[in-house]
């Protein structure tokens, strides 16, 4: 008897499944096909630079670049002394001719990262990996507090590594919001026969690690 | 033997010998005059036209002058299983349902040539005369194809030639009869039993002219016509591809959105990114091809839920947009009871153009996910 009632059962279920056709059907009046959806989910960071907007200073414009950088900042004129304005800000040297003049400006670097399940050790680090040629009469600076703190000096500044990364962004890097820093170039008072001069270039290289 | 069987001048006179002959010669005269009278009788029977089952067509029962066929249960889809010896093939317009039969003709005459001719003589009654046409496709033709099949007409005046050159030696062709189901929707639909049918008259013409030499009618009777109805999922251009499973006709469909990230980074062939707050998301045009019959009214409903939800459901949402742009995404319904409309104005085989939006969250944390996911959607027709 149990196995009589199984036969019937099955063959309800059968001819139920053949008459409910996915796409079609007839003698009714609705359908009801499925589409599966599928997606990979990764994980992603994210890195952007952009020009500053801290109030009562001027601004280096940060430029998206479609060269060999993915930006590019220009101080402008600068000297040793602080004759020359600069294209932002500067600070004159402390003591002309001893102490280095400091051509400077905010900027805005934002970090996104999504997906990541473990993010309270994420880093932003900044480094300069081509530097000025040598006698480096000019080198990369940052605000040696890394805050968004305008700097009060060219005391403030302090030389960006070229050996290894520093640590711009603090100690908590939060997803998605703007971190406000300050870089400059800082020229030095040499003189001799191998001193820069004309237009120099130099990259740095910033990095968001989240871990 | 005398040259005139009753000669008065050999009858007075006759030996017994040639008695004898002369029985003999009786006797072959009979033969003669019978053998000549029978000769006669078939030369000049009528020709005569009938109809049977072909060896791959369906059943046909009477007998000349009067036959009767089923195409038994239609719909403009070819959905479903045909009748016996059937062929249901679906076309962009609507279905035909096709089948062979047998003709022959019968003392057509040495050196005469048959040609069968047809036409609609009763056509189905009603709204069933819009739901139903009756095709027809002419000898030496397989017959095996749609489009070897054209309209019959429905006078004598519109006859069409199914079989020609039929002879004594070979008197016999399978031609092809049809029902042609187009999609009609609206006043002039048609669901159910058309018992009385119609009725196929069939004229046996010799030598292609003249008067008919013999009639004989067909009754496609107890045709019934169902409403049927049939959503389909497709790819638009630019869009993902979107896969089946087996045939265009066959679901569940799928569409890969592939890897995929919630900063929009490197969208795969196929999708583009729009900005949403809280993420982005990923977006594929898409098609749907709603197509119905025999429905009496002409716009129907399509609906989209969620079924099947993501497993990470917090990261994952999926969102329709008729436009595709930022902005007109909304989340589709995960409660397919009130499921999300599409369109509420879906005309018979006219596309919906939609965009499917995968919604993907910036959370991270605890609650972070990487990796595969799945969900499925569910798509509604419904024709009121």
């Amino acid at each position: 008897m149990k196995r009589i009632t199984l036969a019937v059962f099955a063959s309800l279920l059968t001819t139920a499944s053949t008459t409910f056709a996915a796409t079609q059907a007839a003698n009714t009046n609705t359908v009801a096909p499925t589409l599966n959806v599928t997606a990979t989910i990764q994980k992603a960071v994210s890195l952007t630079l952009a020009t500053g907007t801290t109030g009562g200073i001027s601004h280096c414009a940060v430029v998206a670049s479609a060269g060999p950088s993915d930006y590019t900042m220009n101080f402008g004129t600068v000297d040793a002394l602080g004759i020359n304005a600069g294209n932002c800000n500067k600070f004159n040297p402390v003591t002309p001719g001893t102490t280095n003049a400091v051509y400077w400006t905010d900027y805005q670097i934002t970090p996104v990262f999504t997906s990541h399940t473990a993010t309270s050790g994420t880093t932003v680090t900044a480094q300069v990996t081509t530097d000025f040629v040598a006698p480096h009469n000019i080198l990369i600076v940052r605000d040696t507090a890394n805050s968004s703190t305008v700097p009060a000096g060219a005391a403030s500044f302090s030389a960006m590594g070229t050996g290894a990364a520093d640590n711009i962004g603090g100690a908590a890097v939060a997803s998605g919001t703007a971190l406000t820093r300050f870089i400059g170039v800082a020229v030095t008072p040499a003189n001799g026969a191998t001193v820069l001069q004309g237009a120099q270039t130099a990259t740095v290289t910033f990095t968001l690690t989240v871990q | 033997m005398p040259a005139i069987f009753h000669d008065p001048e050999n009858a007075t006179h006759a030996a017994a010998d040639e008695t004898g002959r002369m029985r003999r010669g009786f006797s072959r005269c009979w033969a003669v005059v019978i053998l000549s009278l029978s000769l006669t009788s078939a030369m000049w029977a009528a020709p005569k036209l009938k109809l049977a089952t072909s060896g791959t067509g369906f059943a046909i029962a009477g007998a000349a002058p009067a036959y009767t066929a089923s195409f038994g249960t239609m719909n403009a889809l070819a959905f479903g299983t045909p009748a016996t010896n059937v062929t249901a093939t679906a076309l962009s317009n609507g279905a035909l349902y096709f089948t062979t039969l047998n003709v022959s003709v019968q003392s057509i005459g040495g050196g005469n040539t048959g040609v069968v001719k047809a036409y609609v003589s009763t056509n189905f009654v009603g709204n069933a005369a819009s739901a139903m046409i009756v095709y027809g496709c002419a000898s030496p033709s397989a017959c095996t194809s749609a489009g070897q099949f054209s309209a019959l007409g429905t006078s004598s005046a519109g006859e069409t030639t199914l079989a020609s050159g039929l002879v004594s030696g070979s008197s016999s062709a399978d031609v092809g009869l049809a029902i042609f189901l187009p999609d009609n929707n609206g006043a002039t639909a048609f669901t159910g039993l058309s018992a009385l049918g119609c009725t196929v008259t069939f004229d046996l013409f010799l030598n292609g002219g003249g008067a008919s030499s013999d009639t004989v009618t067909l009754a496609l009777l107890n045709e019934t016509v169902q409403s049927a109805v049939q959503l389909t999922v497709g790819s638009a251009v630019g869009g993902l591809t979107i896969g089946d499973s087996g045939g265009p006709l066959v679901d569940p469909f799928s569409m890969n959105f592939g890897n995929v990230n919630a900063l929009g980074i490197g969208p795969a062939a196929g999708l583009t990114t729009v900005a949403q707050a809280g993420g982005i998301i990923y977006s594929s045009p898409y098609n749907l091809l709603p197509v119905f019959s025999d429905m009496s009214q002409t716009s129907a409903t399509v609906k989209a839920c969620v079924s099947a939800t993501f497993t990470h459901s917090t990261v994952l949402t999926l969102e329709d947009s008729a436009t595709g742009s930022i902005g007109s995404f909304s989340n589709i319904s995960t409660n397919c009871g009130v499921a999300t409309s599409l369109t509420s104005s879906a005309g018979d085989r006219s596309t919906v153009a939609r965009y499917l939006g995968l919604f993907i969250s910036n959370v991270n944390g605890a609650t972070a996910f990487t990796g595969l996911d799945t969900a499925t959607l569910t798509y509604t027709l419904t024709v009121p």
